[in-house]
């Protein structure tokens, strides 16, 4: 709200049902130019649909979706846009350059075909028919698709899925880069550490609504929680038991637990397990503050 | 606001990727091409011993019909419905790449296809002795080669609703029951009368008509009815094409 002059797209009080099953209740979100902002959530949670309405594959039962103040499926709209997409599929025979060059043709003032290319590191595939690439290798030509028009919205679906490390760094770096140029991207991901290295903004989503939104440390602290690692023989069952705990979870010889009250939760832990050894309480990292943020908001639903 | 202007050749460029897209798929061309020219040297030429330019002529009306069938349902329905399932079409619909330009690159495909599989039977035919006047190759050419149109939109609509698997099936029903029912393999008037009556409701037996009209042949019924009952088929098939593609998410 604070920066709507800078909004690329908004989705403003929007609610979809698909299969008469409600996905989206009354959401509002704006994806705002120069950030990257990343949308987090548990499967089911609605990231795929406001992807989906975002780039006007669906339309909305009710609110309003638009990009420059566009309908998304507006030709105008769509010059506008580069989109990966998770389902999208790459046809077998066509080359590498071959289909960076025919995307490029679609936008009006696109990037030469060697600087896409170098942009998602492809420049030793250009010649490679599409259908002999790997897994990783066609997700970068996706990314070479999305960005190849100088889009002022870049919106990536879980980018980096199936990618190496270091594919995916490397994207990460143009990906900023396309931000600081004052390019507004919206990305999905079940990659934490992604959303926390790559993004200035992060959206939680729960049951078709947004339970947080802010920037990744801010999350971090407005979870509060902590995580207490340690060798005892308590299974999971009995830990998970214990005041504040909202996580447990054992690698057989070490329990984590995550919790909102560290203090309380370490006092019954030592008072059940006398041998207990390596105790270690540090601050929740961002996917522990999602558990914790995630798991209030059930409760609160409850 | 010049947002609005395309990009100068993006149809042009769209039409030249899909043609270069179908050549480098042989699996696709080589039965859609070579399958009207083997059924028409088969069934009419090599079967009877002496064929006369006659018929000739008059077979070749309905078999230049075929040629025009096979790529529009396979190209269009089974093909589309493959790149429905691979997400081929995704990326294109969030594109700035206007959905007219996707189908005229199809059309184009098919077409193409469809001008080389006539061209074996037009040159099977001649060496067989028929001669058709330049005016009648001409208006030929421009039938067989419209014929594509109708069964494109079928198979539009087909892809956009089915599976790939169920489009192939359907596409292949399709193929067999226009060429039957359509009387372009025996005449309709060598039909069983239900299958004349179900013939009807084809195009394919309006556009075999029109080619027996173009060709000097004897014709059932009026060739400007049949003109009309076939553009009227196109735009039924082009709205249920239109609304698959609105219904579908991708």
């Amino acid at each position: 709200m604070k920066q709507d002059l800078m909004a690329a797209a908004s989705l403003t009080g929007v609610s979809k049902s698909l299969g008469g099953k409600p996905v989206l209740r009354e959401l509002s979100l704006s994806i705002n130019v120069g950030e990257v902002t990343a949308l987090l959530g548990p499967n089911g949670a609605g990231k795929s649909t406001t992807v989906s309405l975002l780039i006007g594959r669906l339309q909305p039962d009710a609110g309003e979706v638009a990009l420059y103040g566009l309908k998304p499926n507006r030709p105008a709209a769509r010059a506008r846009l580069g989109v990966m997409l998770q389902a999208a599929g790459l046809p077998d025979v066509m080359t590498v350059a071959e289909m960076v060059t025919l995307q490029s043709g679609y936008y009006r003032d696109p990037r030469p075909l060697g600087e896409t290319l170098a942009l998602a590191g492809l420049e030793d595939l250009a010649h490679r028919p599409c259908g002999t690439l790997s897994g990783g290798q066609a997700r970068r030509v996706q990314y070479a698709l999305a960005v190849c028009g100088r889009p002022g919205l870049l919106v990536l679906d879980e980018p980096t899925a199936a990618m190496d490390r270091a594919s995916a760094r490397a994207l990460w770096s143009t990906v900023r880069d396309a931000a600081a140029d004052g390019a507004a991207v919206l990305i999905t991901t079940h990659d934490l550490a992604e959303a926390d290295t790559l993004a200035d903004r992060v959206v939680v989503m729960d049951a078709g609504r947004i339970v947080a939104d802010d920037t990744p440390t801010a999350i971090r602290a407005l979870a509060g929680g902590a995580v207490v690692r340690c060798r005892s023989a308590i299974p999971t069952t009995r830990a998970a038991a214990l005041p504040g705990v909202l996580q447990a979870t054992s690698d057989g010889a070490e329990l984590r637990l995550v919790t909102t009250d560290a203090a309380a939760t370490v006092r019954r832990l030592l008072d059940a397990d006398a041998s207990l050894a390596d105790l270690h309480v540090h601050d929740a990292a961002l996917e522990d503050a999602i558990v914790n943020l995630l798991s209030r908001d059930e409760r609160i639903a409850a | 606001m010049t947002d609005l202007a395309l990009p100068a050749g993006i149809w042009r460029r769209e039409c030249a990727a899909e043609l270069k897209r179908s050549w480098r798929l042989p699996q696709f061309l080589v039965p859609t091409v070579l399958t009207p020219a083997a059924f028409y040297g088969l069934f009419t030429l090599a079967i009877s011993k002496h064929v006369s330019p006659t018929q000739a002529v008059a077979t070749l009306a309905g078999y230049g019909v075929f040629a025009a069938i096979g790529p529009a349902l396979f190209g269009f329905g089974a093909g589309i419905a493959m790149e429905r399932e691979q997400g081929l079409i995704e990326l294109k619909r969030v594109s700035p790449l206007p959905a007219g330009a996707y189908v005229a690159a199809k059309l184009t495909a098919a077409v193409a296809a469809t001008g080389a599989a006539l061209s074996l039977i037009y040159l099977l035919a001649i060496i067989a002795g028929a001669a058709l006047s330049p005016a009648q190759w001409i208006l030929l050419v421009a039938l067989h080669l419209a014929s594509t149109v109708p069964f494109a939109f079928i198979g539009f609509g087909l892809g956009m609703r089915m599976s790939g698997k169920g489009a192939v099936a359907a596409a292949n029903a399709l193929f067999l029951g226009s060429a039957v029912l359509g009387g372009l393999w025996i005449p309709s008037t060598m039909l069983p009368s239900w299958m004349q009556a179900v013939g009807e409701a084809v195009p394919s037996y309006h556009l075999g008509q029109l080619a027996l009209g173009v060709v000097g042949m004897p014709v059932i019924g009026s060739v400007w009815l049949h003109g009309a009952i076939v553009a009227g088929m196109t735009v039924v098939a082009a709205i249920w094409a239109w609304t698959g593609w609105r219904r579908s998410p991708a």
